[in-house]
């Protein structure tokens, strides 16, 4: 099968001006600006099969939003060879900017001061949907986001993850083949985060669109993504399965422990590494393959009033990971 | 074609659905413009009142230049520069990308999304001035006249719709412009007297260089029958000409779009 989206040696180069701090640094910048380049992306390559659901991680500043920008073609790449459905991106031939959507999780095309629907008409009229198909797509929509009252109600009244569906639901009436989502689930609260993972999982399986996905959530990566591409500083680091990358990224598990009194404190050190602790509330790492058994002694042994076992944050642990040099190749 | 005009009728739907959201701003805005217009329309009558004659033209002939100069101040209040402030507003803070990703001209997008209804009061204005004017002047209007006149006042507006789109996009390098569309603001306020009232090197300079009288001044000479074969070849060439220049600089800030922020 033909790759929905083929990047060969992408790269994509700013020339950004730089200032020092203070009102000395912006005089001398208004007068004699100081230009230097940034390379966002530096010779990323990957491929996607039609359906694919693929991660996207990296710090922040690694180059995976520009790398999506160019696969949405609104970046001009520096250099490489970039096919999204057999399109050049950057050309933005209309039988391309048809057939994908790029939904960010930080920008929203949905009008302020109207109800959502009004924003899907507009949409509906730019992508040329039949009336029918229309219909029929927001009813599948509306049954698997329950948006229901939402789409009445003027979107400055919504909440953020109501706002989010709607984004969604709006990005999706023309029922794009590919997905290039940013952050979707940004800002949101767990329950919505879930909701809106939920969604995308039962989208790509019942259309069988390709999707790509940033998230700062290891559990949208984990929850979506068999396969994970890690950039940093532009470079790939790593391509391929998810499974493999997350124990070797984020081998523990972080502990969160509120405690009846300080003294407790003092005993944590023996569970795991004591990352932080201010007498009442500590924090620990624990390897992962040893977390319930780690559990379960820590109860056993130490009163305490609270107790989570989370995944460290993406950010967090590719970093961790990336500091100490181990070696992450696919 | 009928896609442009299908969606054209949209957005201004949608926008006159959010011009209803605010009852409020809409009166005041609608006052606002009427205000406005009559000030424009006092501050040529108090020239006229110093002196009989402004470059040649007589007051009558004068309040023709004031009406077109109102209800294309009206228009572009109504249709340009909702568009012009939105798109500046996108470029810096990214969300023209939702404009980049629709499978529509994006140009046209741009252009044409948002509309207000505040300056179809200046609109209306000025079209009640231009009919006074000629009804006091008491002119025999011949077909050539308006023919002429429709199409020096349509080359207008593709001028007017030009110049302010280069300065805007310009915000694709500069990122913060909205003192440019200050700027053609001030000198558009010269087209409210014929061009002939200034002298000299501005006159040259508002007819060859920034084409104010090809805004208002050639369109009331079409109306009253005062035009030459220069002035409409003219008007033809800027309208027409600064239109290209607009969609070869589009085209070319599109690939400098540096879409902020994630």
């Amino acid at each position: 099968m033909p790759a929905d989206v083929s990047v060969i040696d992408l790269a994509k180069h700013y020339r950004v001006h730089e200032k020092d701090a203070g009102l000395k640094g912006s005089l001398r910048a208004f007068f004699a600006r100081r230009y230097r380049t940034v390379k966002a992306v530096d010779g990323v390559s990957f491929s996607l099969a039609p359906g694919e659901r693929v991660g996207f991680l990296g710090p922040n500043g690694a180059g995976k939003t520009t790398t999506l920008k160019v696969l949405s073609g609104l970046l001009h790449p520096t250099s490489g060879e970039i096919q999204v459905l057999g399109h050049t991106p950057h050309r933005r031939e209309s039988a391309f900017l048809r057939r994908f959507t790029l939904v960010m999780g930080q920008k929203q095309q949905l009008l302020w001061d109207l109800p959502a629907v009004e924003t899907f008409l507009i949409n509906k009229a730019v992508y040329e949907i039949p009336a029918e198909a229309y219909a029929q797509t927001l009813k599948e929509l509306d049954d698997l986001l329950e948006l229901g009252p939402l789409l009445r109600k003027q979107v400055r009244k919504l909440s953020l993850g109501e706002r989010m569906k709607c984004e969604l639901a709006a990005a999706l009436l023309h029922r794009p083949q590919v997905l290039l989502l940013d952050e979707p689930t940004i800002g949101l609260d767990v329950t919505m985060q879930v909701r809106i993972r939920d969604f995308i999982a039962e989208y790509n399986a019942r259309h069988g669109a390709t999707v790509i996905l940033t998230s700062h959530y290891m559990a949208d990566v984990t929850a979506l993504c068999e396969r994970v591409i890690v950039i940093d500083k532009g470079h790939l680091l790593y391509d391929g399965d998810f499974r493999s990358l997350a124990e070797r990224l984020a081998p523990y598990k972080v502990v969160k422990l509120r405690l009846p009194h300080p003294a407790l404190g003092e005993r944590l050190a023996d569970f795991g590494e004591l990352v932080s602790n201010d007498g009442l509330n500590a924090v620990l790492r624990v390897p992962r393959a040893r977390a319930g058994e780690t559990a379960a002694r820590l109860l056993g042994q130490i009163e305490v009033d609270d107790v989570t076992f989370e995944d460290p944050p993406v950010e967090d642990v590719i970093r961790d990971v990336f500091a100490g040099g181990l070696e992450a190749r696919a | 074609m009928l896609k442009y005009l299908r969606l054209f009728a949209l957005f201004v739907k949608s926008s006159i659905l959010m011009e209803l959201e605010y009852r409020a701003n809409f009166i005041a805005q609608g006052t606002l413009g009427t205000l406005y217009a009559g000030i424009s329309v006092v501050t040529v009558l108090l020239v006229f009142s110093q002196t009989d004659r402004l470059g040649g033209w007589s007051l009558d002939q004068g309040l023709v230049v004031v009406g077109i100069f109102i209800a294309f101040d009206g228009l572009t209040e109504s249709f340009i520069q909702p568009n012009i402030r939105k798109l500046i507003d996108g470029i810096r803070t990214g969300t023209f990308d939702f404009t980049l990703l629709k499978p529509v001209d994006s140009q046209f997008m741009t252009m044409f999304r948002y509309m207000r209804l505040n300056g179809l009061m200046d609109f209306a204005a000025g079209v009640v001035v231009i009919v006074i004017a000629l009804s006091r002047l008491g002119l025999p209007v011949s077909a050539l006249q308006v023919l002429t006149f429709l199409v020096t006042l349509v080359m207008a507006a593709l001028i007017i719709y030009a110049l302010q789109l280069m300065l805007a996009t310009s915000a694709f390098w500069f990122v913060k412009v909205d003192n440019f569309t200050e700027a053609f603001r001030a000198l558009y306020d010269t087209a409210r007297y014929p061009v002939s009232a200034f002298r000299g090197l501005t006159r040259l300079t508002l007819t060859v260089i920034v084409p104010i009288a090809f805004m208002t001044t050639v369109p009331a000479q079409a109306l009253l029958g005062m035009l030459d074969g220069a002035l409409l070849a003219g008007s033809l060439a800027f309208g027409l000409g600064l239109t290209a220049l607009s969609v070869a600089l589009w085209r070319r800030a599109l690939r400098s779009y540096s879409s902020a922020s994630s």
